[in-house]
């Protein structure tokens, strides 16, 4: 067992560490704009181009789609180190994470020639549209209907909370082509197909972030589908998996609870309730980490990962929590304009148990799947 | 980052369950506030089992596994200050057992101990008691308790044997705990699972499912801030693993209890069993404030002063 980096992993860090010294704005730190904003995602367009360039952007791709088929931790020591810096990659990381490999796995040739290159060249920014009004945790209930009209899909109805909406090329859209869970289908469609309305939903969380999306009559060809009509659950397990541990958001939580810590001494107050509640958010933080860890060796070790990876992605809401806390009991001015990092950290992290699907359905699984407890009635 | 066993330590893993085995379970007509038997101990000896933290094959990672899968067991047993702490004593074949006395109080295992470990503040001294130097304490945890009848004389050791020293009591500590944590839960996810109350199993209720879940998934990270800080010997990543230790174990045991309803609160049922040998961990080395200090005064050193 060893808690180290050996060298390459090391040498990959200070790489990555590298390109975002020379191409991150000397004030990006401090840039008030959410992470969703128009501005930060247009920066996001020339910042994944260079890192494309600099072979920074899709390691884990098979060499295929222009990847060098890096290891688990590779892509894993990217992601942290892209998060810790404010992901200046915007909503591309979905990208590279699990969209593109997902066409890979189930998209026809047409549609892998058109989609796949322009996200490998860090190009285009997709948007997830999963969530609507009437079907958040309970997804499978989604009401958004797609139906046959000869040889294409006619698509109505509404998705909500869409992230990068406002400023997505395609939407990675699920759809109903029939009743039932066994009914939802996936559409890959470009957002400037005429009947789509966007708008903006202001929020705690900064500009740009969350949208409402309205469809009506959107019409798409049938080569818009992907895999077969009602393979949605399938694929999205598929894309699931690749995104086991979710975002390492524990880095950067670590990250600012070190800043604060750091605030505190200067001013002379680490101290009393201060230091046990430092002490409790680390050690959220460091078991966050290794059970993040923990997944990333058994994938790179080719392992299943099974329901363990749910446990360290509640692992991760638990670190944001206690960091989030702890700046907020301790580091009260942070929050009115005197720690802009330390805001727009509170900012991403109070969505950890929310964002990608709510907290108590990975409890659920973890009671379930991994402590064995007899199922809920529904 | 490499979380794999090698293989000379599954079959050190294997082999400890195997040895485990007699000690699943408690026997049934056990009623008595500590289940304590010398022969697991002994055959702990004889397999010299105690020194695997110094076989370089093994390690002392592979010592806080031993010590976290025994504490698993309902068994009370010295093994946590053999296999972590007396390994890195400067005189690392000290006689065996041995126990802690933090500040004069009543401690684990101090009657028959033949070592002892006086912490007093930053201060660590070694003493081997004689006959009548100390006795055994009644009490409702899940250990033998025992007590000093008098002043002993003790060896001073100097300050940077005494800091590791509280390393590693640290390690044990929490390794101990992260068994113990397990042992609870387990028992407790056996009970749910099969009490019925409203005409289904009371696991199925959601506010106990994910109570227990985020039970288990503090526990299981607790188990990985134990082996990293047994795998860095880090003063700072002791601190860390002994905070999380006695934090989670302060919730576990609470959960635990009340989700056992009256019959946590019986002898018959084995819980107390894990729950009050957690409770006699959770105030060592001054408790989860202790340990805050202890963090707060080595995982912050490089932020700004
Ligand atoms: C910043 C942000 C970005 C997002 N981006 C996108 C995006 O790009 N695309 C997209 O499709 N969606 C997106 N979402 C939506 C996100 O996926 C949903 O918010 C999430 O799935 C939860 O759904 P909900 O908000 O409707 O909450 P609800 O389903 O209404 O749940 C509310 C709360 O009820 C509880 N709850 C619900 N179900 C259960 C249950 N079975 N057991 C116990 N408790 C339960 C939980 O505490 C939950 O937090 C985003 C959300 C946020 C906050």
């Amino acid at each position: 067992m060893d808690f180290g980096w050996n060298a390459e992993q090391e040498r990959f860090r200070a790489t990555v560490r590298a390109f975002l010294k020379d191409n991150l704005p000397a004030d990006w730190e401090t840039q008030a704009e959410g992470p969703g904003s128009h501005k930060q995602t247009a920066f996001s367009r020339v910042f994944c181009a260079k890192l494309a360039e600099a072979g920074l952007l899709i390691p884990h791709w098979p060499k295929q789609w222009g990847g060098r088929e890096a290891d688990p931790w590779t892509a894993f020591i990217l992601a942290e180190e892209m998060w810790m810096a404010g992901e200046p990659r915007g909503g591309q990381y979905m990208n590279v994470n699990w969209i593109g490999p997902t066409l890979m796995r189930y998209g026809s040739e047409a549609q892998q020639q058109r989609y796949i290159p322009p996200m490998a060249r860090g190009e285009v920014i997709w948007c997830q549209g999963f969530s609507e009004p009437e079907a958040g945790s309970d997804l499978a209930s989604l009401r958004t209907k797609a139906e046959k009209n000869g040889d294409t899909y006619v698509i109505n109805g509404q998705k909500i909370w869409t992230s990068y909406a406002g400023d997505a090329e395609t939407c990675f859209l699920l759809a109903r082509t029939s009743p039932g869970k066994s009914g939802i289908s996936i559409f890959l469609l470009p957002m400037d197909t005429p009947g789509i309305i966007v708008r903006q939903i202001p929020s705690v969380i900064g500009e740009g972030d969350i949208h409402e999306v309205f469809f009506d009559d959107v019409t798409l060809p049938e080569t818009a589908l992907l895999g077969q009509e009602g393979q949605a659950w399938e694929i999205s397990r598929y894309s699931l998996q690749l995104e086991r541990v979710g975002i390492p958001r524990f880095a950067l939580a670590s990250r600012m609870l070190h800043r604060a810590v750091g605030r505190l001494k200067q001013a002379g107050r680490f101290e009393g309730d201060a230091v046990t509640q430092a002490a409790r958010a680390n050690a959220a933080c460091e078991a966050a980490r290794l059970y993040n860890y923990s997944i990333i060796d058994q994938r790179a070790r080719n392992l299943s990962t099974g329901p363990e990876a749910s446990a360290a992605r509640y692992c991760t809401v638990m670190a944001e929590r206690a960091v989030g806390e702890f700046v907020v009991e301790h580091n009260a001015d942070a929050l009115a304009g005197a720690d802009p990092m330390l805001l727009a950290h509170h900012q991403r992290a109070i969505v950890a148990g929310i964002a990608s699907g709510a907290a108590e359905i990975q409890l659920n699984i973890i009671a379930t799947e991994f402590l064995q407890l007899p199922r809920e009635p529904r | 980052m490499d979380f794999q066993l090698s293989d000379d330590q599954s079959v050190l893993m294997t082999a400890l369950d195997g040895l485990a085995e007699r000690f699943q379970s408690k026997p049934t007509e056990h009623h008595g506030f500590v289940l304590f038997n010398e022969e697991l101990e002994q055959e702990l000896a004889q397999g010299e089992f105690f020194d695997i933290a110094i076989v370089p094959d093994f390690g002392a990672v592979s010592a806080a596994m031993a010590v976290e899968k025994l504490a698993r067991l309902p068994y009370a047993a010295e093994i946590a200050l053999s296999m972590l702490v007396r390994p890195h004593l400067r005189d690392g074949a000290l006689p065996r057992p041995f126990a802690v006395v933090e500040n004069g109080r009543p401690g684990r295992f101090v009657a028959n101990a033949k070592t002892l470990l006086l912490v007093e503040g930053d201060q660590v001294s070694l003493a081997h008691p004689e006959a009548g130097d100390a006795e055994a304490v009644e009490s409702i945890y899940a250990y033998p308790m025992g007590a000093l009848t008098k002043q002993i004389s003790a060896t001073p050791l100097p300050a940077d044997e005494a800091e590791t020293v509280r390393t590693w009591l640290r390690v044990a500590l929490a390794a101990e705990a992260c068994g113990l944590i397990h042992g609870a839960i387990d028992s407790t996810v056996e009970h749910i699972s099969v009490r019925k109350q409203f005409g289904r199993p009371i696991g199925t209720f959601q506010a106990l499912r994910h109570r227990m879940a985020e039970c288990a998934t503090l526990a299981g990270g607790l188990r990985w801030l134990v082996l990293k800080a047994a795998a860095t010997g880090d003063a700072g990543d002791a601190a860390l693993a002994a905070f999380q230790a006695q934090d989670v174990g302060t919730r576990v045991c609470y959960e635990t209890h009340q989700m056992l309803g009256a019959m946590g609160m019986t002898l018959e049922h084995p819980l107390h069993l894990w729950t009050y040998r957690i409770k006699a961990l959770l105030s060592d080395l001054g408790g989860r404030g202790g340990q805050a200090d202890a963090v707060g005064r080595t995982c912050f050193e490089a932020d700004a002063s």
